[in-house]
């Protein structure tokens, strides 16, 4: 695997930073500073941190109602994803969409999606713009077990495996679709089983792993990009934090030793002591990339709480494009 | 003769890696596995065993065969760890070891019947192939051998009949406990694990190889397109790769030829060690597992101490010849 | 050039003037696409895509697997990165099986983003009964639509309509369903030659009337021109009003109308319970109810699903005859 130390240090950085924009995200909540729902990507960072850092913002992603970690790693700017999440104008979507629609175009994100398995056609819809162009662009549905199971993404890997898209359909397995366990909610445990069904490859990789999933992504991206078609990665992964909120122990739908056992292959403490033992990073530089984002994360956070309320007007605005006002 | 249950380690992870995406590998969904197992299951009754150990995986393989399944058979769970990964292959091994098992029936590909060996080195073994190129397990019906496994476990055969011992790799690592392969043993320059499986041949470095065929693929056919080695020969085979001694073009995963430069190849002798040094990944039987630091030391060596392998074809004919099959008219009744 | 309201020059039928249309477009235009079920090969089961594959090749006459939900979402995600698509879907009956891309999706998004998104997608499909296709294969559901912030609904009511609303629907830039009706496929009028929108959410009076309005949408207003015949016998001189647009809606020309006449009716072949004639009622009495001289009348589909016999099909389906009878009844001269 072919991999600078700037890439590996880059890996950890958007991981720690998705984990603490969201642990900072769920305190908020808590407190009640941040209304409506929130669905924390804890857990997860590998798979967003892995995947990402093979984009430039040319390239799309559709994400799911789990989308934070999606925007950080794309890039996002932290003093706008909170703005949108405390319903300020100063937001990404001038806080008309909050945190299960948080996106930014700009950066290629074709929304944080509250409903489940909405991604997978909006993505092929997206990779076969790209294709049609004749671009070399990308495009990556993330996905959940619980969204392979909506028609959605079926017609979708259908259809892109039958036009030879450039999407890479990644399926985070958290092994729960909501509050249903994976055994309750389909007869298979391998996603990445589906993808012969529909003519493209299909791969299981290690979810927990950052290495692990930017070298499958790698490798599927660039068969993407080259014209070779769609292809599945599905990344065993965990949900540490709950369906919604914070508590994700004590809970009815699964024992605490499961959360306990995953907790210890946490992708960042497991990338952490890997780093630490090729002489990139140190626990005293671990932690300055720790305050480095808290340091941002505070000032966005400040940021955000100072910004306005959407004006009055701001209502019945952006429903429609008026003629001329489009790009 | 021996006479004891069954053990099936299905391994639900086989045949699902990076290669589906950088070769051209198969993919072994897992419903196909499922029914596998209940062939076997049903081969295994009908060769006159009815006690079965298993190890219950993450996606209950074995469970989901054995639901509604019409055989006069028992079925016990051994108890594993639950970790979803090699260890409860292991450890599922050596409970079965415990347990009395006769035999074991593997699912899976060279990576599945490391981890079982590593619980169980010299364990009887009808292995069947799930995996992506494997050396190890054999592209086999699964009702013939459960059949097979059957005559083994039922005591209708000896194991020494039906099978024959293996040769694995012995693996030292300097300061962490030891580790085995049971096809190759290769240091690659490559610091990560990553996505596991062996894609690419610049990494390559040291190899210890037990078999080098040139009809598989993997690690062994670079050996045995430059030197062949079965697993009844004495020895292994050691191949430096490098600069120096040509180039040899072998498929290291399906469909996917590359060209290999080697600077050296010997013949191992028994016991042998081959020293390797970090910093480097120890990848055994074609997965990146070991980790070794820059200088940390590594001894491979060939040993005849793995598995006793059960050989389908040997063990049915020999089944044929003293009719273990056939009985007199109005006999089938008695034939458990 | 784009010319409003260009002069008619020739006789085109209805489903020739769509494949114009679209021809013209998709000439004018290289982000503009077609994707759906049999639009390309087969040039669509209605003859409207007919030629086209042949013209613009297959990458831009997509034919797609029966999937509208997939078809859909990639027309929002083509339409999100930069192209103008237009989604065919066969029979708008099918649209059910899309609702969440069409309304959770394509009508949301650019509010959701803050105003972000442009999405420029026509969605093109074929509604109405008269063809005995039953219930799964008739249905007017415009309604459902203009219920929906973030959607545009056109319904030509003939040739000329067709084309113009067509080239306005694909150029706008919004998501704009474009509701056509199977049973006018084949009717002639003079359609221009040029390119010519017409503008969304603009009314058309179609005959000038002084003493009854008649609001009437798709084909109904073809009905609804009969009747106005048949009622000048009863001393009624009936302005015939077609929206065109039904969302946005040109309350404005309806009530200017009525204030005009003081009497009201809206035909539709929709089920007429929660039709869009329920809606321009209430906008009727809201803006000039001191102007009526009658309760504001509708004539539609009775609350029934389409039945398959033709025989049944002929009581559900409202004409030119339902529009009279109910105009006498309301006016109490049945």
């Amino acid at each position: 695997m072919d991999i600078s130390n700037d890439t590996l240090l880059d890996l950890h950085h958007r991981m720690v930073r998705i984990r603490l924009f969201e642990e900072e995200a769920g305190k908020l909540q808590e407190s009640g500073k941040v209304p409506g729902a929130l669905h924390l990507y804890v857990g997860e960072e590998a798979v967003a941190a892995g995947v990402m850092s093979h984009l430039s913002a040319e390239d799309q992603i559709t994400s799911t109602h789990r989308g934070h970690g999606h925007l950080v790693a794309k890039g996002g700017d932290l003093r706008k994803m909170y703005a949108e999440l405390y319903g300020r104008s100063t937001g990404y979507c001038k806080g008309k969409g909050g945190s299960m629609h948080i996106s930014d175009l700009d950066l290629g994100m074709l929304g944080a999606n509250g409903i489940v398995g909405a991604g997978p056609p909006i993505a092929i819809g997206a990779a076969f713009s790209n294709k049609y162009r004749g671009t070399d662009r990308v495009t990556i549905c993330f996905f959940g077990d619980g969204a392979s199971n909506e028609g959605t993404f079926h017609e979708a890997a259908n259809m892109a495996a039958l036009f030879k898209l450039p999407v890479v359909f990644v399926c985070e397995n958290n092994g729960f679709g909501e509050f249903t366990s994976q055994a309750r909610h389909q007869a298979i445990k391998d996603v990445a089983d589906r993808a012969a069904g529909y003519g493209m490859p299909g791969i299981i990789t290690d979810g927990m792993d950052v290495l692990a999933v930017y070298e499958a992504a790698g490798e599927a991206i660039a068969r993407a990009r080259r014209g070779a078609g769609p292809s599945l990665l599905e990344c065993k992964t965990y949900r540490f934090f709950d369906h919604v909120g914070v508590r994700g122990m004590g809970v009815v739908y699964r024992e605490d030793a499961e959360v306990l056992e995953w907790r210890k292959r946490d992708p960042i403490t497991l990338f952490e002591s890997r780093l630490e033992e090729m002489g990139l990073l140190t626990t005293e530089a671990a932690a300055q990339v720790r305050e480095r984002i808290l340091f941002e994360i505070r000032e966005a956070i400040a940021f955000a709480e100072a910004s306005p309320f959407p004006a009055e007007g701001a209502l019945m605005e952006d429903i429609y494009t008026v003629r001329g006002a489009a790009r | 003769m021996a006479r004891g249950p069954i053990g099936i380690i299905a391994n639900p992870a086989s045949g699902k890696d990076i290669r589906r995406l950088v070769a051209h590998a198969s993919v072994f969904d897992n419903q196909e596995k499922v029914n596998i197992i209940r062939r076997t299951v049903l081969g295994a009754v009908a060769a006159g065993c009815d006690e079965f150990l298993y190890l219950h995986d993450g996606h209950a393989l074995v469970l989901n065969a054995i639901d509604g399944l019409d055989a006069d058979a028992t079925f016990t769970e051994v108890e594993t760890p639950g970790t979803a990964s090699a260890l409860d292959s292991e450890r599922a091994a050596a409970r079965m070891r415990e347990a009395g098992a006769a035999v074991i029936v593997t699912l899976g590909g060279d990576g599945t019947n490391r981890a079982v060996a590593r619980g169980w080195e010299d364990a009887p073994l009808v292995a069947i192939s799930t995996g992506t190129n494997n050396v190890f397990p054999r592209m086999v019906e699964g009702t013939v051998a459960g059949a097979a496994a059957g005559l083994v476990a039922s005591g209708k055969l000896a194991l020494a009949d039906a099978a024959r011992q293996c040769k694995l790799v012995r693996v030292e690592v300097e300061g962490e406990r030891d580790d085995l392969a049971l096809i190759d043993a290769v240091l690659l320059d490559e610091p990560f694990v990553g996505a596991r499986a062996i894609w690419t041949t610049r990494v390559l470095r040291t190899m210890v190889l037990t078999r080098a065929d040139p009809a598989a693929v993997g690690m062994s056919a670079v050996g045995g397109l430059l030197h062949t080695l079965t697993d009844a020969d004495d020895g292994g085979l050691v191949v430096q790769v490098g600069p120096g001694g040509g180039t040899v073009v072998a498929p290291i995963a399906p469909g996917l030829f590359e060209p290999v430069p080697i600077a050296e190849v010997r013949s191992l002798a028994w016991g042998e060690r081959v020293e390797v040094a970090g910093p480097g990944i120890l990848a055994l039987d074609g997965e990146r597992e070991r980790r070794l630091l820059r200088g940390q030391r590594a001894w491979l060596r060939v040993e005849r101490s793995g598995p006793w392998v059960v050989d389908v074809a040997r063990t049915m004919r020999l089944a044929a010849c003293r009719g273990l099959f056939r009985f007199e008219a109005g006999g089938v009744d008695d034939a458990n | 050039m784009t010319t409003t309201e260009a002069p008619a020059t020739r006789k085109l039928a209805y489903v020739s003037a769509i494949n114009e249309a679209l021809a013209q477009l998709m000439r004018s235009d290289p982000n503009i696409f077609i994707a759906g079920e049999d639009v390309g090969l087969y040039g669509s089961v209605f003859g409207v895509t007919r030629g086209l594959m042949k013209e613009f090749g297959e990458n831009r006459v997509v034919d797609t697997p029966i999937a509208e939900s997939g078809i859909m979402g990639l027309g929002l995600g083509a339409a999100a990165t930069g192209l103008r698509p237009v989604i065919d879907i066969m029979f708008m009956d099918f649209i059910g099986v899309c609702m969440d891309e069409v309304v959770n999706q394509i009508a949301k998004m650019k509010y959701m983003f803050g105003g972000k998104a442009t999405l420029p997608i026509t969605i093109h499909t074929m509604a109405g009964g008269g063809m005995a296709m039953a219930a799964q294969h008739s249905q007017s559901l415009e309604a459902w639509f203009c219920h929906v912030p973030g959607l545009k609904v056109v319904m030509p009511s003939g040739p000329y309509e067709a084309k113009g609303l067509m080239i306005a629907a694909v150029r706008d830039d919004n998501p704009v369903i474009v509701v056509n009706t199977k049973t006018l496929l084949g009717m002639q009028a003079e359609v221009p030659e040029d390119m010519y929108e017409i503008p969304l959410g603009k009314a058309h009076v179609v005959r000038p009337g002084s003493n009854f309005t008649i609001i009437a949408t798709g084909r109904m207003v073809g009905e609804s021109l009969k009747a106005a015949e048949e009622l000048a016998a009863d001393g009624l001189d009936v302005e015939v009003i077609d929206p065109r647009t039904l969302q946005p809606f040109d309350t404005e020309t309806c009530v200017a109308s009525v204030r005009k006449t003081h009497r009201a009716l809206i035909a539709h072949e929709a089920v007429r319970f929660g039709g869009i004639g329920a809606e321009i009622a209430a906008q009727i009495q809201e803006e000039a109810f001191d102007f009526l001289d009658m309760p504001v009348g509708r004539v539609g589909a009775p609350f029934a699903p389409v039945p398959f016999s033709p025989v049944l099909e002929k009581q559900y389906i409202p004409d030119a005859a339902r529009v009279v009878a109910e105009v006498r009844r309301l006016l109490g001269r049945a």
